[in-house]
């Protein structure tokens, strides 16, 4: 099961500097994705997705937009 | 340098005023030039336009032809004309608007909403997400009622039906409303209810989209062109332009005249036809307009669209100077790096050399020297060029100080950029060094024709020479097909030997291939290696050990291949045979082992060296093929025969089984099906085994044998092709059935499975095939053609969309991956941060 979770600012920012990239030029995720609906992250936050997978575990992010 | 970042591009509509400040003439008359050919005063090419004659002045600025851009006009229209483009608006703004009172059809709560839901969107800079959400619903739903009001909240009229017909026609209940009506409405609608509908006032008033004057372009913008007859062309829009004046002087002398009604309207709507095929000639639902010829004319809107417009024509892709594009052929003693340039080229292309106190003197050589290594231009400090010949060489020379340029002929080891269409992947534009040669075609390397994808039945290549140093220094260090030569995709090299040098190295390199001293010489010379390998007791030389020259000394190097082990000990070939796996497409490890543990210049000798030996080598063997390779010996046919009646026994045995009911069906198939599976399946296979007969059969005293065994062109299929019998041939993956009703030729039995009826081909190349033969593998090559032309057309699209979406895509010095707005697009390439190009090495040397 992939889980999905909203990232507080200052996680947020300690992604972004260990990443070298400001958050806003993540990957996106649009507001109407179920599971950004699901655990409730407004536009312009950041969301950490627990992947796993035969490769081992990691964890992806996206940066949550109102629309294309 | 830091690029400014657009905030913002505001486009707007022009006001009649703003086109009258604009222009410098009202045009009056419709035509151009008088008897004379003089330009008319007033006419489309009135001079106060612009001037591109030669020696003429323009009268508005003074200019002359190179510096006047020209100056816009206009044509003062007598009627108001619907601007073509602008349509869609209009009736958006008839609709939303009362037909009476011309207000905005909202009551004073549904008014106060949109105008918070607008002070919303203008106002706030720091955006309320949950806000702008709430008041884009209410602002749609607020959209949706404004068709639907039937009475006007304002002042209580009733709201008739609008009708739009395209292109430039509304209708008030069924009534035609004339552009002059739909100007007053349009001018009517307040500044405060634009705002609501979206429109920015200060910028756009809406009466704007309907013309009362025209604004015509310079002449510079349509040129009219001198025919060798001495006749004058005018442009299309030059023409256009005059039938918009002639349709409206006609209108003016009517509407004086007093013309009865309907002769008016229909002259305008006339000019309302010439006005929007000005602006588009292929406005939906407009007869196009034509020139005298048929052509249809080419208006505003089609100079822009499409692959020939503006923007994807001149704008996104342009013509270069310093290029150069001829046929390419085959130098097998040039190195991959180089190309070889007809002089002919090299004279007319120019590469600047910046002249500084070290090489002064040789630039001084170049302008004193008065053919081929000439100067052609020299640039002083202040950058004014002059052209180098005899009257003002000699001050020149004594002219030129540090700080000059000098624009002197492309010569040997200059790096120039070579590329092939179609431009795929980055190996199709390399750079190369420059050799000047005799003849009149590009040169390269054998071997340097794989990444480029070209071959030598007449393919043309286009040369670039980089014009300053720092593109001269990013192609030669970053560029240069030595540095080039592990593929991105696998890591397998690039720059290999094919063909008949995989056959010349396999006939030196295998056991027992001795050469004399005489032969030894001759092909080592022909490498530039004047010692000689460790002679045999009998006096001859191994070929083991003649490849072996070409190696590293101190090379240690171990593989495997299909001939057995290959061993290197300190650079001597002690064991095994070189092969395509080792130096061709297979693999090519020596290649990648070379190329990684003695750097990109030893490999390129490394390349050329082995090319030229296997060469070299096949010529001392006498490779040759001829139609005795595929003879047809008794042998041969008895066994085809054999073959033949085996496989079609086994169809038969299958059929049998199918009668009596006896097959099992496949899985997802029926009895039938899997029948028609079974017997393609096993009918190809007669191929197979007529495959491994040949390989029992023939040895390597047969040439086309030794080729396709060793790998180095065809294989044998072919030769069964040939020599044998064609095989089963398929049609989409069956075997062939359509034709004639339940038959694929009249000759055949209906509705009958016999193998030999549904494309089981028994004839050969050789012997030739019988007409029904030949019928079912015409089928199946039209077949095979339709499958491979659709199958490039379709990948080719999609490599363009994907080279397109990621050209801007970089690995960042973290190894996350970027696009160039900054856009994180992977955070570790790859998802492994592995470079594919040192994969295959990595592996090897484990």
């Amino acid at each position: 099961m992939v889980v999905h979770e909203v990232l507080s600012e200052s996680e947020a920012k300690k992604v972004s500097a260990e990443y070298n990239t400001p958050i806003d030029k993540f990957p996106k995720i649009l507001q109407s994705d179920p599971q950004v609906i699901k655990i409730g992250a407004k536009p312009r936050q950041l969301i950490k997705i627990h992947r796993e997978d035969p490769t081992g575990k990691y964890s992806a992010y996206r940066y949550v937009v109102e629309s294309v | 340098m830091q690029a400014e970042i657009i905030d913002n591009i505001r486009f707007t509509t022009l006001s009649p005023e703003a086109i009258k400040r604009m222009s410098v003439a009202k045009l009056i008359v419709p035509d151009t030039y008088n008897e004379d050919g003089y330009p008319i005063d007033g006419g489309l090419v009135d001079q106060r336009l612009g001037v591109i004659d030669p020696g003429l002045k323009c009268k508005t600025c003074g200019g002359r032809a190179k510096t006047c851009m020209g100056h816009f006009g206009h044509i003062e229209l007598v009627r108001p004309i619907i601007h073509p483009e602008f349509t869609k608006i209009i009736y958006l703004l008839l609709q939303s608007t009362c037909e009476k009172c011309h207000r905005i059809l909202l009551d004073e709560n549904q008014m106060a909403v949109a105008k918070e839901a607008i002070e919303t969107f203008v106002t706030s800079d720091e955006i309320d997400v949950d806000r702008v959400a709430e008041t884009n619903g209410k602002l749609a739903a607020l959209t949706k009622k404004l068709k639907s009001v039937k009475k006007c909240p304002s002042c209580g009229a009733a709201q008739q039906k609008l009708k739009f017909e395209r292109p430039t026609f509304f209708y008030l209940n069924g009534n035609k409303l004339k552009p002059d009506e739909i100007k007053d409405w349009l001018s009517n609608i307040s500044n405060d209810d634009l705002k609501l509908l979206g429109i920015d006032y200060k910028a756009t008033r809406p009466e704007w989209f309907i013309l009362t004057s025209l604004l015509v372009p310079p002449i510079n913008v349509r040129p009219s062109i001198t025919l060798e007859t001495g006749e004058r062309s005018e442009d299309d829009l030059t023409h256009k332009l005059v039938e918009i004046m002639r349709i409206n002087q006609r209108l003016e002398q009517d509407i004086d005249a007093g013309a009865p009604q309907i002769i008016i309207d229909d002259l305008w709507e006339l000019l309302q036809y010439h006005v929007t095929t000005y602006f588009d000639n292929e406005t939906p639902g407009v007869p196009v307009a034509r020139h005298r010829s048929t052509r249809p004319l080419k208006t505003l809107a089609q100079r822009l669209k499409g692959k020939e417009g503006r923007l994807r024509y001149n704008l996104s892709g342009k013509r270069v100077n310093f290029s150069a594009r001829t046929v390419i052929s085959a130098d097998s003693s040039l190195t991959v790096n180089q190309v070889g340039v007809p002089m002919r080229i090299a004279e007319n292309m120019t590469v600047p050399l910046y002249v500084t106190k070290w090489n002064i003197e040789k630039a001084k050589v170049y302008v004193s020297n008065s053919s081929y290594p000439k100067a052609i231009n020299v640039i002083t400090r202040e950058g004014s060029r002059k052209r180098v010949n005899d009257t003002n060489q000699e001050d020149l020379l004594k002219e030129i100080v540090p700080g000059y340029v000098i624009e002197r002929q492309l010569v040997n080891n200059d790096i120039v950029l070579f590329n092939r269409q179609p431009t795929l992947h980055r190996l199709s534009i390399m750079a190369h060094r420059v050799k000047v040669l005799p003849g009149k075609t590009l040169r390269l390397h054998v071997s340097a024709a794989f990444p480029y994808n070209a071959d030598f039945d007449g393919d043309e290549m286009n040369l670039h020479v980089p014009q300053t140093l720092e593109s001269q220094a990013e192609a030669r260090y970053l560029m240069q097909p030595k540095y080039q030569v592990l593929s991105p995709r696998n890591g397998n090299p690039l720059l290999y030997i094919e063909e008949d040098e995989i056959a010349g190295m396999y006939l030196l390199t295998k056991d027992n291939s001795y050469y004399t001293k005489e032969e030894t010489m001759s092909m080592l010379a022909n490498l530039g290696i004047y010692e000689m390998p460790k002679a045999e007791k009998n006096g001859m030389y191994s070929g083991k050990s003649i490849f072996s020259m070409t190696l590293p000394k101190g090379l240690n190097f171990e593989s495997k291949n299909k001939h057995g082990k290959v061993i290197i000990k300190d650079g001597l070939l002690e064991e095994g045979i070189i092969d395509n796996k080792l130096v061709g497409e297979k693999g090519g490890v020596l290649i990648s082992h070379i190329f990684v543990e003695y750097g990109p210049d030893f490999n390129e000798k490394f390349l050329l060296n082995i090319a030229k030996l296997s060469l070299g080598a096949a010529y001392i063997y006498g490779l040759t093929v001829s139609v005795k390779d595929y003879y047809l010996s008794s042998k041969i046919i008895s066994e085809r025969t054999n073959i033949i009646k085996s496989y079609e026994g086994k169809a038969s045995d299958l059929i049998n089984s199918y009668k009596a009911g006896k097959l099992e069906s496949l899985p997802g198939y029926t009895k039938k099906s899997t029948l028609e599976v079974l017997l393609y399946a096993t009918l190809s296979q007669a191929r197979d085994t007529a495959v491994q007969y040949l390989n029992k059969e023939l040895n390597q005293s047969n040439n086309a044998y030794l080729l396709a065994s060793i790998g180095a062109r065809g294989n044998i299929l072919n030769m069964v092709q040939m020599s044998m019998f064609l095989g089963q041939q398929s049609v989409r993956g069956k075997r062939p059935t359509r034709g004639y009703n339940g038959r694929m030729l009249p000759y055949f039995k209906k509705n009958t499975k016999d193998p030999k009826s549904k494309g089981f081909v028994t004839s050969s190349f050789f012997e030739g095939l019988t007409p029904m033969d030949m019928y079912q593998h015409a089928m199946g090559s039209r077949d095979s053609q339709m499958t491979k032309s659709l199958v490039t057309a379709v990948s080719g699209y999609m490599y363009r969309r994907l080279i397109n979406a990621m050209m801007d895509f970089y690995v960042d010095s973290d190894l996350s991956v970027k696009d160039a707005n900054g856009e994180l697009i992977q955070t570790l390439y790859g998802g492994d941060g592995i470079d594919p190009t040192l994969e295959a090495v990595a592996h090897q040397k484990e």
